[in-house]
């Protein structure tokens, strides 16, 4: 477990894929899927998750997947590495803030800092990149916040509600990375206070 | 069978089949699948690689040849994305003695004739190690746009080594035929290399220690 | 069809002839007893057919190995070297050799191989730390292993039994740093005149 400032990354348990149903028909995974828009069925996200387990077990998962779990215990949202390349040290992150109250207000922030972290430290990858799309302004600027180098523009790549997007790739590099203390200052990431 | 000016795109089996146990074990195609682990392919391997492909639904490899038969490399697309119809092109000269050649440009332009005007794909994307210039000049000659630069992403001989991003939308495709007129394609005069010889294949099913 | 091209021997993918032919001579014959720390009782064709397999569907099942067949100069099959398990977390990586033709014991074929093997491992994969095991006995393993870089680690006392006899089991590292690089030390072990010897010039 990593424990954060406003969150922690907890296995993706139980408790997180019980809320894949809400999270894949709404609006958290119209974002990260570049404008795609779901209809998932209970029957089919436990099919997908038990695909998921299976691959797992033949060693066949090429990412590592954390859950984002607030301070009080509540899951919102997924945290990982989508896709290690173990031979290039490199980490495609992924992520999905699946309760929309929680979009905005550090966490995806901290959860994020939490991943490149444990990425960094344990397991001694070189860079860390990951894909967004220019309609997805929230992630651009953490990305910009949290040091990340714009690396690539795909043109015309993510169709969302009849508009066409660029998919973009964001890199961070292991000197580039000044460790998860340094960045909390530097952003100025707080705790919250308990209402 | 599609035919190009200097190629054509072929079913990947026979001759193709035979050569790729070469192909896969040499630098064009670790150039063009810069993703992989570089390692060794022993037949088995190359086997389960074109049968993962045939059953492949987001991608396929055709071969291409030259207008004398002789097998050139392969073409392929792959990671289809239905909704917004885009694929990763993918495109390597087995034989390297093309490797450069118009023969290996037209493989390309016969890929991005496929893609767009017979499956409807609405954009291809292309990557390539920033100092595989032969294969850069041959996405710029076909109209690729450079779209940014992966810095230091992949393992190369004891360095990490950019990786160069490219797209091409089919609005900027003008159609095979428009696009090789404006590019006076030439053949390169290679002669055609002797037929393989075929193996025997009572024992499939070996496997490797 | 070559991957890593040395100077007496190249590094290339297994092919259908080692699989039928050859890995059975080699398991049944003395190499193994050196290149598997003394294993050395008979096995048949389908007993080793069965392993093969297994060891084939194996990456699949996240088996990391990466293995390659050792040809010699003048075309034969002589072996084989790999790294036996890769550890990425750990960017470590525990290599194996084996050269089934005592033909071609020494004359610098195991050494050629062997810096083939590990210039790959620490410029393609980016490995840290190297390491592999010997018997106390194979003083040709040993000296192989010493003048290209590798240093013993740690000694396990009577591991093995071999002949009758308890054999210590020897395991020796190398970390990136240590490693000269594979120019240096094939000027340093005299390997071109090694395979000039053998071999005549290079074409």
């Amino acid at each position: 477990m990593l424990e954060g400032l406003l969150v922690d990354l907890v296995p993706y348990g139980k408790a997180f894929t019980d809320l894949e149903h809400r999270w894949r028909n709404h609006e958290a995974s119209f974002y990260g899927s570049g404008g795609d828009r779901y209809f998932v069925t209970q029957a089919m996200v436990r099919r997908m998750m038990q695909e998921w387990a299976e691959e797992r077990e033949r060693g066949e998962d090429p990412g590592v997947a954390f859950g984002i779990r607030t301070k009080d215990g509540k899951p919102i949202g997924y945290m990982g590495i989508n896709w290690l390349v173990p031979y290039y040290r490199l980490a495609m992150l992924g992520a999905k803030i699946g309760e929309t109250e929680y979009w905005g207000g550090g966490y995806g922030t901290d959860a994020l800092l939490l991943l490149l972290e444990y990425a960094f430290d344990w397991l001694d990858i070189r860079k860390a990149w990951l894909m967004t799309t220019t309609m997805n302004h929230r992630v651009m600027r953490q990305m910009e916040k949290v040091g990340f180098t714009l690396e690539a523009q795909q043109r015309t790549s993510a169709l969302a509600d009849g508009v066409w997007y660029d998919w973009l790739a964001y890199g961070l590099l292991r000197e580039e990375w000044p460790g998860r203390a340094a960045v909390i200052e530097r952003i100025g990431l707080q705790a919250r206070e308990e209402a | 069978m599609i035919e190009g000016t200097l190629v054509d795109l072929v079913t990947f089996e026979d001759d193709f089949a035979i050569h790729m146990e070469t192909w896969m074990n040499e630098e064009a195609w670790f150039r063009a699948r810069l993703w992989e682990r570089r390692e060794p392919h022993t037949e088995d391997d190359v086997k389960k690689f074109i049968e993962k492909m045939e059953k492949n639904e987001h991608g396929a490899l055709i071969g291409f040849q030259s207008k004398d038969g002789d097998p050139i490399g392969g073409v392929m697309f792959d990671h289809e994305w239905t909704r917004v119809r885009k694929a990763d092109a993918i495109f390597f000269a087995g034989d390297t003695r093309y490797e450069g050649t118009d023969e290996h440009l037209d493989g390309l332009l016969m890929l991005l004739r496929y893609c767009f005007e017979t499956r409807n794909l609405h954009r291809l994307d292309a990557s390539a190690l920033t100092f595989d210039e032969v294969r850069i000049d041959l996405l710029r000659r076909a109209g690729f746009v450079h779209e940014g630069t992966l810095r230091q992403h992949i393992r190369y001989d004891g360095d990490y080594v950019d990786v160069e991003v490219f797209g091409i939308l089919a609005d900027e495709w003008p159609g095979y035929e428009q696009k090789v007129a404006g590019l006076d394609l030439k053949p390169s005069g290679i002669e055609p290399k002797p037929k393989p010889e075929k193996k025997d294949d009572k024992d499939a099913g070996g496997a490797k220690s | 069809m070559t991957i890593l091209h040395g100077l007496l021997v190249d590094l290339e993918p297994f092919t259908r002839e080692y699989q039928k032919e050859k890995a059975h001579i080699y398991w049944n014959n003395e190499s193994r007893v050196w290149a598997m720390m003394g294993e050395c009782e008979p096995i048949t064709r389908a007993q080793l057919n069965r392993i093969m397999e297994e060891r084939a569907g194996a990456a699949e099942r996240g088996y990391t190995g990466v293995h390659f067949m050792m040809r010699a100069r003048d075309g034969n099959i002589i072996g084989s070297m790999g790294l036996n398990w890769v550890d990425y977390w750990n960017r470590a990586a525990w290599l194996g050799a084996w050269i089934g033709e005592e033909g071609y014991w020494g004359g610098g074929h195991g050494t050629d191989a062997l810096l083939l093997m590990v210039e790959y491992a620490f410029q393609w994969l980016d490995m840290r730390r190297l390491c592999l095991g010997t018997m106390d006995i194979n003083e040709r393993a040993q000296r192989n292993v010493e003048k290209v870089g590798f240093r013993l680690e740690s000694q396990e006392r009577k591991a093995a039994l071999v002949n009758g006899r308890w054999v210590d089991g020897l395991n020796y590292g190398m970390l990136r740093e240590e490693w000269l690089g594979r120019d240096p030390l094939v000027e340093r072990l005299g390997l071109r005149e090694k395979a000039e010897q053998r071999y005549g010039r290079e074409s």
